[in-house]
């Protein structure tokens, strides 16, 4: 025992040794990222989670990938042409883009991803990203087989894609997970399987990190700074905020909720606050009273709300308050002015009252509603000022009631309880559409159960307009769907990081996507 | 013959393991499937087929009395299946990560909290009503009564911010990250053992017996270690059994506030994700060990008190 021991300490003498005579540093020092929850899976089928898709993205390469600012910018493909019908896309693949294992990558990889995404039997949870291209939903539904999608390899470096009807944002899906090409290698376990970009999973211990190294074989390796990048699950936003200020991170993945205002005094050149593509809004079940067939009084309730004090006093992480579904600036979209945005409090409340009473309500008989959120401090806090708001300026009586995840979602999307109740959406992709056809009557997701058969023929003109003509009639869908108020928009996200001055490289983006490949870490 | 009946005892209590166990399984399994909404379910539902492809994957779409045997049947060969929530992972494969942190953890607070606590508490007692006694009972009352949740961000803060001599939180296998996990797990326990070591070493201080020894002329070291010392830690040890078995299973508040990946948050994931596989998993592992920590603080206790023996009915 005694001599195991003796060995044990000469030999940490010697690593002491070489370490200190060694010249310089022998390793590079690991990026360390926050990664909020743990990855709910590495297989680019089963991902679903930001988490798991901010590593796949490090880990993988679709045809497109994404610059440091978040722009498309060419991936697997060096090129690509698209008809000008916009139904046809031509890619052409670089050559010297390969597997990890040295296995060289090719237009099939591509194909036998694509299939195996939307065959049902794999079980892939966002497959239906896929959908605009042609066959892919009657594969998806099993009617079809794999085989039938238009997708093909004209050469080994050639891929053609047909789509069902022109979509603008479909080079955007070109860098989501479901997307990447597949290695034909497929019984080894995920973590086993080879991978096609600029890092290599080198350990992964769950919920406590997952270590990066550079792929020497990523065909612009030359360009990636980082040798290492390890990203760290934390969960707790005020632990995350802790290690950020110890020293043991450089890149958080958010900030704890009302500490931005000190953040910003304290942590002015670490504090990254950045439009993001998401929306936060309530919703209201239009199929059920006492909501149902009552646009005005849908629309004094969200003229009753005070966006400004909501975002800066209640919520206090530099949310942007927001009158529209759709934020600002998407793809070049400009959302309808609202005009109560630029009234003065005392005519809001004023506009408010008047409907209010013009639905049928007073002080003597107020409106009783529900108000239902999925529980969670922030979203707490949301609800009691909303409830205050409506009570002060209206005198609405408001019961507050929280449920867990699941049963929230179940209540909401079945609509048999619900009656005014928290919504919000982060946008698949960049364009309008991922929010407003939220809202068409058949969507599934279409929790306020709005039913108007003029937005719904606004989209589809919309989806088959010419791309100048596109925009316009896209908000003319806003324009109705904000008449009728079937949601009550309250603001808009932003994406929130602390970083390290050190790191360079990291630029805001709507997106929130920064890759590693594009950060370098600089000289303490 | 003591001996024997000893271990006729450890025997029966043994066999008694099974029948528990069942009951645990069986309850917890048919609790999982009344909560409402289910492991697929998300803000975007699923395409009907691909949503039926996973329930037949997970043997979901079986009626609920075959999926039950089933799952006894895995649970016979150890196997306790895949996490729904963490796709890439099997529930044995979490659990074998997450034990050894959270028994590392939880092992090294108890041991602190014993020492500490047997200590304290001793020390409490032989000084009875002094100001030590006090200022000691008054630590241990604060101990008990501040939640970890408190304690944790505050010595976060002072050794890992300010201080920066230990890390803030997460998990890398070595001495300094365990340090402030383990010394904010031990407080409450350190707490809890003094004031009970306290309370049952007066009451032995005050029997017949130690006055007979002290009558004897026996040195008072020799009396409160060798006499007064055994009997008093009864009450401990039957403490120490189920918070053992608490402590080395990992705790939420731990976990989330060191960052750290151990079993504690399992629990409550799973029950949120309704990740019916993993909640079974780490419960089943649980009650294992609560049950088997029991049984050890029993045979324990005939061990120390003469009074208990396992006479044959």
């Amino acid at each position: 025992m005694s001599k195991f021991f003796r060995h044990r300490r000469c030999y940490a003498l010697q690593i002491l040794l070489l370490c200190l005579l060694a010249p310089g540093p022998a390793m590079a020092e690991p990026l360390r990222r926050g990664l909020g929850p743990e990855p709910d899976s590495l297989d680019i089928h089963q991902a679903q989670g930001l988490a798991a898709l901010q590593v796949l993205r490090d880990t993988h390469e679709g045809l497109l990938s994404l610059d440091a600012a978040g722009e498309l910018m060419p991936g697997v493909a060096e090129s690509w042409r698209q008809s000008d019908d916009g139904l046809r896309l031509e890619f052409t693949l670089r050559e010297d883009a390969q597997w990890s294992n040295g296995d060289p990558l090719t237009a099939d990889d591509f194909i036998r991803g694509w299939q195996r995404a939307l065959a049902p039997e794999s079980q892939a949870r966002t497959a239906s990203l896929l959908l605009p291209v042609r066959g892919a939903q009657a594969v998806i539904e099993g009617r079809a087989a794999a085989a039938t999608l238009a997708i093909s390899a004209p050469g080994p470096h050639r891929l053609s894609v047909e789509l069902e009807r022109p979509t603008p944002w479909f080079l955007e899906l070109l860098t989501h997970p479901v997307t990447f090409p597949l290695h034909a290698q497929l019984g080894a376990s995920v973590r086993e399987r080879p991978v096609n970009g600029a890092f290599l999973l080198q350990e992964h211990v769950p919920r406590a990190y997952l270590r990066l190294q550079r792929n020497p074989r990523f065909h612009s390796v030359h360009e990636v700074a980082l040798e290492q990048v390890e990203y760290v699950p934390i969960e707790d936003p005020g632990t995350e905020l802790s290690q950020f200020r110890a020293g043991a991170l450089h890149i958080t993945e958010t900030i704890p909720p009302g500490r931005h205002d000190w953040l910003a005094e304290n942590y002015a050149d670490a504090l990254r606050v950045a439009p993001y593509m998401g929306s936060f809004w309530l919703g209201l079940n239009l199929s059920r009273p006492p909501l149902a067939n009552k646009p005005g009084l849908r629309r004094a309730l969200s003229l009753a709300i005070d966006r400004e004090v909501l975002t800066r006093v209640v919520m206090g992480a530099g949310e942007q308050p927001a009158w529209s579904l759709v934020p600002d600036g998407l793809a070049g979209y400009q959302t309808p002015q609202e005009p109560a945005r630029r009234w003065s409090d005392q005519q809001r409340l004023q506009r408010a009252r008047t409907l209010y009473e013009r639905a049928g309500y007073s002080e003597q008989k107020p409106l009783r509603i529900q108000l239902r959120f999925n529980t969670s401090a922030t979203h707490r806090r949301m609800a009691v000022a909303v409830a205050a708001m409506w009570k002060q300026a209206l005198g609405v009586r408001t019961e507050l009631l929280h449920e867990e995840w699941k049963v929230f979602v179940n209540n909401r999307a079945q609509g048999t309880l619900t009656q005014v109740f928290r919504g919000g959406w982060i946008a698949d992709y960049a364009d309008p559409v991922s929010f407003l056809e939220l809202f068409r009557s058949d969507d599934a997701l279409n929790s306020s159960f709005y039913r108007n058969q003029d937005y719904d023929q606004l989209l589809e003109d919309a989806a088959t307009a010419a791309a100048g003509q596109r925009l316009a009639l896209l908000r003319q869908a806003e324009q109705l769907l904000l008449r009728d108020t079937p949601v009550i928009p309250l603001y808009t996200y932003v994406s929130r990081h602390l970083v390290d001055p050190r790191v360079r490289g990291f630029i805001n983006n709507p997106r929130d996507v920064h890759l590693s490949r594009h950060l370098t870490l600089g000289a303490p | 013959m003591r001996q024997q009946s000893l271990l006729r005892h450890a025997g029966q209590r043994l066999l008694g393991v099974l029948p528990t166990l069942l009951l645990l399984i069986t309850v917890v399994f048919f609790l999982m499937r009344i909560a409402p909404g289910g492991p697929f379910d998300s803000e975007k539902a699923l395409p009907p087929d691909i949503q039926a492809n996973l329930e037949a994957k997970y043997h979901l779409d079986e009626p609920l009395l075959q999926q039950y045997f089933r799952y006894l049947g895995q649970i016979l060969v150890l196997d306790f299946g895949p996490s729904f929530q963490y796709k890439d992972w099997t529930v044995n494969e979490l659990i074998a990560q997450g034990f050894p942190v959270s028994l590392t953890i939880g092992g090294f607070a108890m041991l602190l909290g014993f020492l500490v606590g047997v200590t304290v508490g001793v020390l409490s007692a032989l000084r009875q009503n002094t100001a030590a006694d006090y200022a000691t009972m008054g630590f241990a009352m604060l101990g008990v009564s501040i939640p970890n949740f408190v304690v944790a961000p505050v010595l976060i803060l002072l050794f890992a911010v300010y201080a920066g001599w230990l890390p803030a939180g997460g998990w890398d296998g070595g001495w300094r990250s365990a340090v402030l996990p383990v010394i904010t797990l031990a407080l409450p326990v350190i707490a809890y053992i003094a004031r009970l070591m306290r309370g049952s070493m007066i009451e032995m201080l005050h029997s017949n017996f130690i006055r007979t020894a002290r009558a004897k002329g026996l040195p008072e070291w020799h009396v409160i270690l060798r006499h007064a010392l055994k009997p008093a830690l009864l009450p401990v040890i039957s403490y120490m059994g189920p918070a053992t078995a608490a402590l080395i299973t990992g705790s939420v508040v731990i976990e989330r506030i060191f960052a750290i990946p151990g079993l504690g948050s399992y629990f409550v994931q799973g029950a949120l994700n309704r990740d019916y596989t993993l909640v079974m998993g780490v419960v089943i592992f649980y009650g294992f060990l609560i049950i088997m920590l029991n049984f050890i603080v029993d045979m324990l206790y005939s061990i120390l008190n003469p009074k208990i023996r396992y006479e044959e009915r």
